[in-house]
């Protein structure tokens, strides 16, 4: 049985174990921004749930990309179970808050899936990796970007800090 | 020299052509395509998570393997699980 299953698939089976959790956390991720953006949509805060639209819209498409190139790499992508998502927020802060903890969450799973894919010398993987990490710095800033406009304007009425949200 | 040749193991897992694989559990014996067997190694490595195998100790202490897109169901209790659970891993060691 030496080189048989190298023969069937490119990627490491530990790797794609590591990658099969990486959709479950993206998902998890684009159903938590789901809630996130109704929450914002029900109270008319109209940029923010256009920005937490469009992040569950780009999470779901990072849980795809890796879904696909799983089975492109001759292995089993999985179907995730997506666990209980919190519908409640105590404001908006909050809300962009737990969003930058999620982003850190993301990222430090990226790294476990990057570090295993080096320590197996899944070379196809590690490459396929390194898009993620560049796009976590991004994504991490973004939201970074958000709370600092929270701390600039203090105390001022949710519409008016919504108002000046970056849109793009 | 291979001194495993003339042993019969109760679990044993081996390639018979470029995608299909023999997987023998005592007198059973099944065939599977590589993405069944994957499909396998999914369910075998659920099952045995330390707090899955925990579960099934306390309850009905066996599980009821469905094999190849359900063309057998397989009876296992914990240490047959733990020794299918090991063959697999070998198969796929050798990556």
């Amino acid at each position: 049985m030496k080189t048989a299953i190298r023969r069937q698939m490119t990627i490491n089976p530990e790797v794609m174990d590591v990658l099969n959790q990486q959709i479950e956390l993206e998902m998890h991720a684009s159903a938590s921004y789901l809630a996130m953006a109704s929450w914002c949509d029900q109270r008319e805060l109209v940029n923010s749930k256009a920005f937490f639209y469009k992040q569950a819209e780009e999470e779901r498409e990072h849980g795809m990309k890796i879904f696909n190139f799983i089975n492109d790499a001759g292995g089993a992508a999985i179907s995730p179970a997506i666990p209980t998502v919190n519908n409640e927020f105590e404001s908006l802060r909050a809300i962009y808050e737990t969003s930058l903890d999620q982003e850190i969450h993301v990222t430090q799973s990226i790294y476990k899936c990057f570090s295993k894919a080096r320590s197996t010398n899944d070379y196809a993987s590690e490459v396929f990796l390194q898009w993620f990490v560049n796009e976590q710095v991004e994504e991490e800033d973004t939201v970074r970007s958000i709370i600092d406009v929270f701390d600039l304007m203090g105390d001022m009425p949710l519409k008016m800090i919504d108002e000046r949200l970056p849109t793009e | 020299m291979n001194i495993f040749r003339d042993i019969q193991f109760s679990i044993q897992l081996q390639k018979v052509t470029f995608c299909q694989y023999q997987l023998t559990i005592d007198d059973k014996l099944m065939f599977l395509t590589f993405p069944q067997l994957l499909q396998l190694r999914h369910k075998i490595n659920n099952y045995t998570a330390p707090e899955n195998l925990e579960r099934i100790i306390d309850n009905e202490n066996f599980v009821l393997l469905s094999v190849a897109d359900r063309q057998h169901l397989v009876f296992l209790e914990i240490p047959k699980l733990l020794d299918l659970k090991e063959e697999i891993e070998l198969c796929f060691y050798s990556y």
